[in-house]
């Protein structure tokens, strides 16, 4: 599709642009997880990036002089990207935002801190526990965000600045669930992949442009034939899909799968809901970010995802779930254990688990299991 | 119909001839350092043990499976093979609802249904314990000729040793700790399937054993892995002949369902 290619073509050239873009304008980077509000930086006429990238098992041995193996692969890679210079939006953000979901992230955090006391960063934390104390706890920390990013540019974030910011992300996140939507007839002729790769896209884009392209891309799915063979229909969830971490979705492909619905805590931009730009945009986008979308496996109760989970299966039809966590991710790990039983007592479809530490040798096994469950559910 | 079934695994390549749902040939052969020499030689040495003088080119059909299946050139069709061993373990043993599968690098637990057809599914992840090769080492360090030989030593054993370690690394410092300390020989490799059986209920702890058990792979040939295991499933688990070829014959047969069409 020409609006891939045309994204393709911007990301190449992403770095050399905000290298030139920082002269007059701040970076702030961000960790994954779908926490930070996007709108407060571009409020602010900075420029938003999220560091999304792993996958590649190489980066975790440079993790490993910082901390134990016994770790969520994705943060080790983070902490790798961070402290070996390996993942350039990490050397050109001016400054480093955490919100702080996890252990993971704590540490990661603590890292950063400890580690590269030179890169300036700003942490806050968010509760585990979707309840009024928690959301008021949720907006504080981005008030104290939002005076964090109006000192570090110099640049106050009027209401007005505000509201079209946010205006903008909600278009954002209505494209998406546009383009999501029209991959329930499960013939469309959208694959996972590119969903993905446009999510993983969208946090490192420039905005307006982002929008562009999934305004292009849209049009272009529209205009192409469904496909032919549709393949077993399924839902892809877990915890982390990261920029590069592709191995599980072409084997999937490739052994006749076909996705037609994802959900990541990390890796997939909240895209359900639209923050509401009327009354105070704060407690809005505190509403939105934390009470609004789905809550991560790590919250408790862990009921709301699952229960979003057998809807999701419901609505798309879908024949089968592939839950895909990574290894040492434990909140991920307990759950895979009970909610099969759960997901075939409401829906009757199976469900299968993989677990992965970005380690080529997975492959082999990966596939054998995957081949062998969508071949189960043909039958 | 004359078909064969190519099982080309991590330490061993099998291959199964059959004629009309009969097996008349088979072989079992190290893999080595090449997968497409040693499908060769498998197929060879079975088509030569089928007493029949033809190349593979001549056969109806032929199925790969095993980690190598993708690189069986002359294979027809690929099957995984948690499929085959169900299949396979279902010809030889029509009752079967639930197999363990103990092999060179991998061990499987799998439920299938009264056609031989697979309901559910588990497999080692990327770690030795319970499988042929952590046999294959404890009998190394304990000095026993094969790993099948220690299954007769086990079961004479009163007083297995206890081995927490799930790792074949941490395992078998665990048991020169035990050998320095004095532990009796049939104690120390007691233990070991003891530790070896209790990993392989612990993956397959998700799934239902229901009779009839069926144990399949090259480690089912060792006896006392198949008392060890029953104490732990508590169930009595049958072993085929040739437990070994189970993933082969079960690609053959899959051979044989399409080569009628």
């Amino acid at each position: 599709m020409k609006a891939l290619e045309k994204l393709d073509s911007h990301l190449q050239s992403r770095l050399t642009d905000l290298n030139k873009l920082k002269e007059k304008q701040k970076i702030i980077g961000y960790t994954a997880g779908g926490y930070f509000p996007e709108e407060l930086a571009l409020a602010c006429n900075a420029i938003p990036v999220c560091f999304i990238q792993a996958g590649n098992n190489n980066i975790l041995r440079d993790a490993g002089a910082y901390v134990c193996r016994w770790f969520d692969p994705f943060w080790r890679s983070q902490i790798g990207y961070l402290t070996s210079g390996r993942d350039p939006y990490y050397n050109i953000a001016d400054l480093i935002v955490v919100p702080i979901t996890d252990n993971h992230v704590r540490v990661f955090s603590n890292t950063l801190g400890y580690y590269t006391p030179e890169k300036e960063s700003f942490v806050f934390g968010v509760p585990h526990v979707k309840d009024k104390l928690a959301l008021e706890y949720y907006h504080k920390g981005i008030i104290r965000l939002r005076k964090k990013l109006e000192e570090f540019t110099g640049s106050e974030i009027t209401d007005d600045k505000l509201r079209q910011s946010i205006a903008l992300c909600n278009r954002e996140r209505e494209l998406f669930r546009k383009i999501s939507l029209m991959r329930k007839s499960g013939s469309s002729s959208i694959s996972s992949k590119d969903f993905i790769k446009l999510n993983h896209a969208s946090f490192l884009a420039d905005k307006e442009f982002m929008i562009e392209i999934l305004e292009m891309y849209m049009q272009e799915a529209g205009e192409t034939a469904p496909r032919t063979e549709s393949g077993t229909a399924l839902l892809f969830t877990g915890s982390t899909i990261a920029r590069d971490d592709y191995k599980v979705m072409d084997i999937i492909e490739e052994s006749g799968g076909n996705i037609i619905i994802e959900e990541f805590a990390e890796g997939i931009r909240p895209y359900w809901n639209s923050v509401n730009t009327e009354g105070s945009l704060m407690k809005n986008l505190a509403e939105s970010y934390f009470m609004d979308r789905v809550c991560a496996g790590w919250f408790r109760p862990g009921t709301e995802r699952l229960n979003f989970l057998i809807r999701l299966a419901k609505d798309y039809n879908t024949d089968g779930l592939i839950w895909y966590h990574l290894m040492f991710r434990e909140s991920y790990k307990v759950e895979s254990h009970f909610f099969p039983d759960m997901l075939k007592k409401e829906t009757g479809i199976p469900m299968f688990v993989l677990e992965s530490e970005y380690d080529d040798m997975e492959k082999g096994p990966m596939r054998t299991r995957i081949e062998t469950f969508l071949e189960t559910i043909k039958r | 119909m004359l078909v064969a079934g190519i099982d080309i695994g991590a330490a061993t390549a099998k291959a199964v001839i059959l004629k009309d749902s009969r097996i008349i040939g088979h072989a079992v052969r190290p893999v080595g350092y090449d997968v497409k020499i040693a499908a060769n030689e498998v197929s060879r040495e079975a088509l030569q043990d089928a007493n029949l003088s033809i190349s593979m080119d001549d056969l109806d059909f032929i199925v790969s499976t095993g980690y190598a299946r993708e690189s069986i050139g002359f294979a027809q069709k690929t099957a995984t093979e948690i499929i085959c061993h169900a299949k396979g373990a279902h010809f030889m043993i029509p009752t079967t609802r639930f197999i363990i599968d103990m092999g060179g690098q991998d061990s499987k637990a799998i439920e299938v249904d009264s056609e031989g057809n697979v309901i559910n599914f588990t497999m080692n992840d990327k770690c030795a314990a319970g499988t042929g090769r952590f046999m294959e080492v404890m009998a190394h360090i304990l000095q026993v000729e094969s790993m099948t030989d220690m299954g007769p030593i086990a079961l004479e054993s009163n007083d297995p040793c206890r081995i927490s370690s799930t790792c074949t690394v941490f395992a078998e410092t665990e048991v020169v700790v035990l050998r320095a300390e004095g532990k009796e020989r049939k104690d120390l490799i007691a233990g070991v399937h003891k530790a070896a059986a209790s990993r392989v209920f612990a993956m397959a702890s998700g799934l239902k054993c229901e009779p009839d058990a069926v144990f399949t792979g090259g480690v089912a040939k060792n006896t006392g892995m198949k008392k060890f295991l029953e104490n732990e499933f508590k169930t009595e688990f049958l072993v085929p002949d040739e437990p070994q070829i189970i993933g082969a014959l079960g690609a053959a047969l899959i051979a044989q369902t399409h080569a009628g069409k």
